[in-house]
């Protein structure tokens, strides 16, 4: 999973997979509607869908400002 | 019974065979209260422990030893954490799992942890030289279903 990767590659990222199903609340906190969907620092980004690398990378840089 | 058939046994065993390099440990957090997910969860992890020796497994209580689940960052179970091992000193990537890796989520399990045995990301370098630059935490939550 990309986001593990990269929690692998830098010490400040860390990255958890969220069972939707499991943890509803946390779900309906983020409006998570389809999977697999990433949350950035608590709803200051989000990313729909699988996305390639650039992309994920993109939304963590916008969503830190 | 066990939950993984021999044939998916044979496989991962094989993959892990040719795959995991340096040792890997899973922090696995538990809980005495509900939990619907946790003891199938606690028994895969056994499971898919069993079929290398290069990986560990360390299961913890999420309310008695609040303090290590503190510092691992977790406060909901069944949660799942990837680290390596340097001498006595575990070391954590910050890659985790919250809820039970069954389905999809358990090829994400087991390339988890040929991931953390590898001590590399695989990322891209134009990515990894992004990433460099970071000077603030972040903190992503993938959500995923089992299908």
């Amino acid at each position: 999973m990309l986001a593990h990767m990269m929690a692998m590659e830098s010490p400040l990222v860390e990255a958890e997979s969220v069972e939707a199903m499991e943890f509803p609340d946390l779900a309906d906190r983020f409006n998570v509607s389809g999977v697999p969907q990433t949350t950035i620092n608590d709803g200051a980004g989000t990313v729909v869908g699988a996305a390639p690398e650039d992309y994920l990378l993109n939304e963590i840089q916008r969503a830190l400002g | 019974m066990s939950i993984l058939n021999e044939s998916i046994r044979k496989q991962v065993r094989d993959l892990f065979d040719q795959q995991l390099k340096q040792p890997v440990g899973v922090l696995f957090f538990n809980t005495k209260n509900d939990c619907e997910t946790c003891s199938d969860t606690q028994q895969l992890l056994e499971e898919v422990i069993s079929l290398s020796d290069k990986l560990f497994l360390d299961v913890h209580d999420l309310e008695d030893e609040a303090e290590l689940a503190q510092k691992f960052h977790i406060d909901k179970v069944p949660g799942i954490i990837f680290v390596g091992k340097d001498g006595d000193q575990l070391i954590d990537y910050g890659i985790r799992m919250l809820g039970i890796p069954s389905g999809h989520e358990f090829s994400t399990l087991i390339h988890d942890l040929i991931l953390v045995s590898g001590r590399d990301s695989e990322l891209e370098q134009k990515t990894r030289d992004e990433l460099k630059k970071l000077t603030k935490p972040v903190h992503l939550q993938v959500f995923v279903t089992p299908t």
